[in-house]
């Protein structure tokens, strides 16, 4: 009975402890995210991504693309222009993704072979870009309000303090059930986000390779993506970016994607 | 060996005693340890190249069996109901543990590639079903403006759509498989639908399932009807049961060994006791015929002068019996398939086992229990004297009859030889089972409405990547696929990597048919390849090649599963090997198709020369054994002819080989050595004792004639029980069997018997008396 009774009070003072810590911290899960979502990252961005598409077997397909982002306000655009290997070279393709989230993103492509820009449109943002691990929408952002947040635990890696937020999807088609996400505090990046497919199973991990401080923002410069249960991994890595250092509004054209660099 | 056998039986409850104490022990390891390995790949030898590569390419293009679940309704499939059915169905598939998500093909998962007024759209049929009536046409137009789906997922009667799960090697079990016949059982219960389910994996399955639980049903049945006829022929109850228990103990030990030595039990190893019982058996029979006689000829004798003169004069013949047959078995080690291997070892093992428990259990078991009692020989005819008088008229009759019957013999053989030329080996799984059997019945359904159930990949590799971004590499290919589609009715449908850029080159110029083809510029190939990627979902593509396109894999969809289609679709494949190889490409096969057909190849090979191997020992033994080169070859008649015989009326009837029907020519052996020795080592007593061959042949033609009879009546009478099996292969099993004793009987005591006292071996004087 004794012994009982200590232990409730050492539980109680437990969760006395840590509701303490809540409250010190004084910040829920959804103002993270909404941190996350809302930290400055420029409005235009151009640099060299060199996406590397790794097989279970270990065999690499590297692809290096110019790329050019500028955000509108109500629209974002997006070119990009591959330089390797060489069959695809001059291909170009532009997206442009819209805040309205009941319009679908316009997505066209410049096959040189062709000689013609086609538009093609896919079914969902849940598609994957280009043969890789990442979905248009991992590559997106995805609105807050679209998620049910729930602050698990704060943990430290690698000397950062992390929140580690849980979402849960409130739309029961979505592809991913729930994802969970290691924020950085005060920085309010993700350090690695582990993502749960429709029945709960664990899908991909996102892993933060490198960011740099460019024009005084948080730029992420490398990212890997591991499918978990396709043992297949796609790396991104950025070089040469610029941030806001001037992008012409008319770049972002199907004349442009014809002419190339 | 005999002093030592003769001192053991002095402790007769010491003897039964221990027997039972290690059969218990070895009963309880199997029922503890003992597994069934339903697994046919576990068969396969790993090392042999045919089957590294195809391993390979299985993980290169993620190629695995597809279960085939289809659904039918009679009014057309583009109803709210049937379609909700193939969502929810393809849903509760990829809900399977054992099903990776991504395997599951249906027209719920498909993309359509579509072409659009300024560009190209890949879109999934449906996500929500459709309910209105504008919105199913609108999905029905959409189906059959799509080759790579009308016909393939949706048949153009439109009134089946299938779903394809694809598994792989290592997830099939009993417990799944009874899974999945109950989900489709469960959709197929209400509404209009039907649904049926098919494929390699549910083939091997239900093989799995009812060959074993036929066999559980018939043995006890194949075992009672050997009792009562072996109590109809020894008319003693105890002896009955003393020479079933040595048959039954040595099965036990055989699979305790395997079950302690962690060795799973596998398809053949069923065999096993059916060799046991065929071989065993003969050992009893043997010892109790000489018992018999001895009691005739010493009225009132007591059990240990009977036991001791048993052992003395039954010893030898009964031990060379079981050498020799071991022997025979032995030489199926060099089989390169294990569970061949396994096999040939624990049924030597257990032949061992059962002439060593011949010989100190049925003695010890007379001690304890008393002698059989025998009617003895009063002046008038009674049986024993028929009996003899019979052997001796029939040893006459074919000494007489020489000529006529070397003659028979050489008919039967040529004949024998017309049916071998005819024998053809069947890799199937299908046709082991009966032509209305629902499975077959499903198999032939879903054949009519699609491309075929079962599968056949054809791999190239090219020298270099980027191979099959070539136009020329290409066109080879399709070259290849369209012929063999097109000249083999028996190959319902094909998918490559082609069929990808033909329908993208198609859509890309305005949904125009002259571009169904594949394009001149390679650059234009490759950002198609990449419009893909970044449009569909490349999994589909990793199907059909390895993402640095050098190796594609060409898949053949036939509709039957046996060896004779495969073959036909292998041979023009072969046609463009030199083809191919010019433009620096490999031509491979893979696939599990493919595997059992090199690895049925792979068993009568080694069935063939381990039977060669073992008719070369097995004259080479009796040689040594009798002193004298010549007994080897009269020894080896009746196998020769039983073999010949048995594989001839294979031929003859049309039962193809298979991995089973081979074995059973390994019973030949077995018996066929038995009769020979015990027949000679008889005669070769009293020969030498009486030297006149005609009284030897006659005596031996009683002696051992009659216990051949037995032992023969005895095993034919229990495996015809399974002429009334279900399960035809088994039907083939008793049947061949029964062949086989009859056979060698009839071999031994006719032409081998004839050849053995024509030989005048043993006679040593001049002239006979």
């Amino acid at each position: 009975m004794k012994t009982k009774t200590s232990l409730m009070i050492i539980i109680g003072i437990f969760l006395i402890g840590s509701m303490s810590l809540t409250a010190q911290t004084e910040i829920s899960a959804t103002e993270i995210m909404q941190k996350v979502s809302d930290r400055p990252d420029g409005d235009e961005m151009e640099g060299t991504l060199t996406m590397t598409l790794i097989n279970s077997r270990g065999g690499e397909r590297v692809r290096e693309i110019r790329q050019y982002i500028k955000d509108f306000g109500t629209v974002e655009k997006k070119i990009m222009f591959f330089l390797k290997p060489a069959d695809i070279k001059n291909t170009s393709f532009m997206n442009w993704s819209y805040d309205d989230a009941n319009k679908n993103d316009d997505q066209w492509i410049y096959l040189p072979a062709l000689k013609k820009v086609k538009r093609i449109s896919s079914d969902s943002s849940g598609d994957y870009f280009m043969g890789s691990d990442f979905t248009y929408d991992d590559l997106g952002d995805r609105k807050v309000g679209d998620d049910t947040h729930t602050l698990l635990r704060t943990e430290t890696i690698e000397g950062l303090e992390c929140y580690v937020v849980e979402s849960v999807t409130k739309d029961e088609d979505y592809m991913y059930s729930k994802t969970i996400t290691w924020v950085v505090k005060d920085r309010w990046y993700g350090l690695k986000k582990e993502f749960y497919d429709e029945d709960e199973d664990f899908l991909k991990s996102l892993t933060l390779l490198n960011v740099e401080q460019i024009n005084g923002f948080w730029i992420i410069t490398g990212t890997e993506m591991k499918n978990e249960q396709k043992d297949h991994m796609t790396r991104m890595e950025f070089n040469g970016v610029k941030v806001d250092a001037g992008i012409s509004d008319s770049k972002f054209s199907e004349r442009m994607m014809k002419r190339g660099l | 060996m005999e002093r030592f056998i003769q001192k053991l039986t002095q402790y007769p409850k010491l003897i039964l005693l221990i027997t039972v104490l290690i059969t218990v022990a070895f009963f309880q390891t199997m029922k503890s340890n003992a597994r069934m390995e339903t697994n046919l790949d576990e068969y396969m030898p790993d090392e042999h190249p045919a089957f590294v590569y195809s391993d390979e390419a299985e993980s290169w293009f993620n190629i695995k069996d597809g279960i085939i679940i289809a659904i039918e309704n009679p009014d057309g499939i583009y109803n709210t109901e049937t379609l909700q059915k193939i969502k929810d169905l393809t849903k509760r598939l990829q809900k399977f543990e054992e099903i990776e998500k991504v395997d599951v093909t249906s027209l719920y998962t498909a993309d359509n590639i579509v072409g659009t007024e300024d560009g190209m759209d890949v879109k999934a049929f449906f996500k929500r079903v459709p309910s209105s009536e504008e919105k199913l046409q609108d999905l029905r137009e959409k189906v059959k403006g799509n080759d790579m789906v009308y016909g393939k997922l949706v048949s153009t009667n439109e009134t089946v759509s299938v779903i394809v799960a694809r598994i792989g090697d290592d997830v099939f079990s009993q417990e799944f498989y009874q899974e999945l016949l109950d989900l489709a059982h469960e959709f197929g219960e209400s509404g209009k639908e039907n649904v049926y389910i098919a494929g390699r994996p549910i083939v091997e399955g239900t093989m799995a399932v009812l060959g074993p639980a036929d066999m559980k049903r018939m043995v006890p049945i194949v075992f009672l009807i050997i009792i009562i006829v072996l109590y109809a022929l020894l008319r003693n109850f105890k002896s009955t049961f003393l020479i079933l228990s040595v048959v039954s103990f040595s099965s036990i030990w055989a699979f305790g060994l395997m079950a302690a030595m962690g060795i799973p039990i596998y398809a053949v190893s069923t065999m096993i006791p059916v060799m046991l019982i065929a071989i065993g058996v003969a050992y009893g029979i043997h010892l109790y015929s000489h018992l018999h006689m001895f009691q005739l000829e010493n009225p009132g004798t007591d059990r240990r002068t009977a036991v001791e003169n048993m052992i003395k004069e039954m010893w030898n013949p009964v031990l060379m019996a079981a050498i020799t047959t071991a022997v025979g078995f032995i030489s199926l080690l060099t089989s390169q398939v294990y569970p061949i291997k396994y096999f040939g070892a624990f049924s030597a093992f257990g032949v061992l086992v059962a002439f060593a428990l011949s010989i100190l259990v049925i003695p010890a078991g007379i001690l304890l229990f008393g002698l059989p009692k025998v009617k003895q020989k009063s002046g008038g005819k009674d049986q024993g004297s028929k009996v003899e008088d019979f052997a001796h008229r029939s040893a006459d009759f074919f000494i007489r009859n020489k000529k006529q019957t070397y003659m028979a013999t050489a008919v039967v053989i040529l004949l024998s030889i017309i049916g071998i030329s005819r024998v053809w080996i069947d890799s199937s799984f299908l046709e082991k089972f009966e032509k209305d059997s629902d499975i077959v019945l499903t198999d032939k359904f879903i054949n009519q409405n699609f491309g075929g159930t079962s599968t056949l990949n054809v791999v190239l590799e090219g020298d270099q990547p980027d191979k099959f971004k070539e136009p020329d590499a290409l066109r080879a290919l399709v070259k290849m696929q369209d012929d063999v589609e097109n000249s083999l009715a028996i190959v319902g449908g094909s998918f490559s990597m082609a069929d990808f850029l033909k329908r993208m080159n198609k859509v890309m110029n305005a949904d125009d048919e002259a571009f169904n083809i594949i394009p001149d510029d390679q650059e234009l190939i490759a950002q198609y390849l990449l419009l893909y990627e970044m449009s569909g979902d490349p999994e589909n593509l990793w199907q059909v090649v390895t993402d640095d396109f050098r190796k594609v894999n060409l898949t053949f969809q036939l509709k039957s599963d046996n060896s004779k289609a495969l073959n036909s679709a292998i041979d023009i494949v072969e046609e463009y090997r030199d083809d191919f190889s010019a433009l620096g490409i490999e031509v491979n096969y893979a696939g599990s198709g493919y595997k059992a057909l090199v690895f049925t190849d792979l068993i009568l090979e080694g069935q063939v020369s381990s039977l060669l191997m073992s008719l070369v020992i097995v004259i080479i033994l009796l040689g040594v054994i009798f002193k004298n080169y010549k007994l080897g070859f009269i020894g080896a008649i009746p196998i020769v002819t039983t073999t010949f015989i048995s594989f001839g009326v294979m031929g003859l009837l049309n039962i193809p080989l298979s991995s089973t029907t081979a074995l059973i020519s390994s019973i030949a052996i077995g018996i066929g050595i038995d009769y020979a020795v015990h027949f000679i080592d008889r005669y070769r007593i009293y020969a030498v004792e009486t030297q006149d061959r005609k009284l030897a042949i006659r005596q031996t033609m009683f002696h051992s004639g009659r216990a051949i009879v037995f032992n023969a009546i005895v095993v034919i009478a229990g495996f015809m029980v399974l002429l009334a099996s279900v399960f035809p292969p088994n039907r083939i099993l008793g049947g061949l069997i029964s062949l086989n004793m009859l056979t060698s009987f009839i071999g031994t005591l006719t032409v081998m018997a004839i050849a053995l006292y024509y030989s005048k071996i043993f006679i040593t004087k001049g002239e006979e008396k």
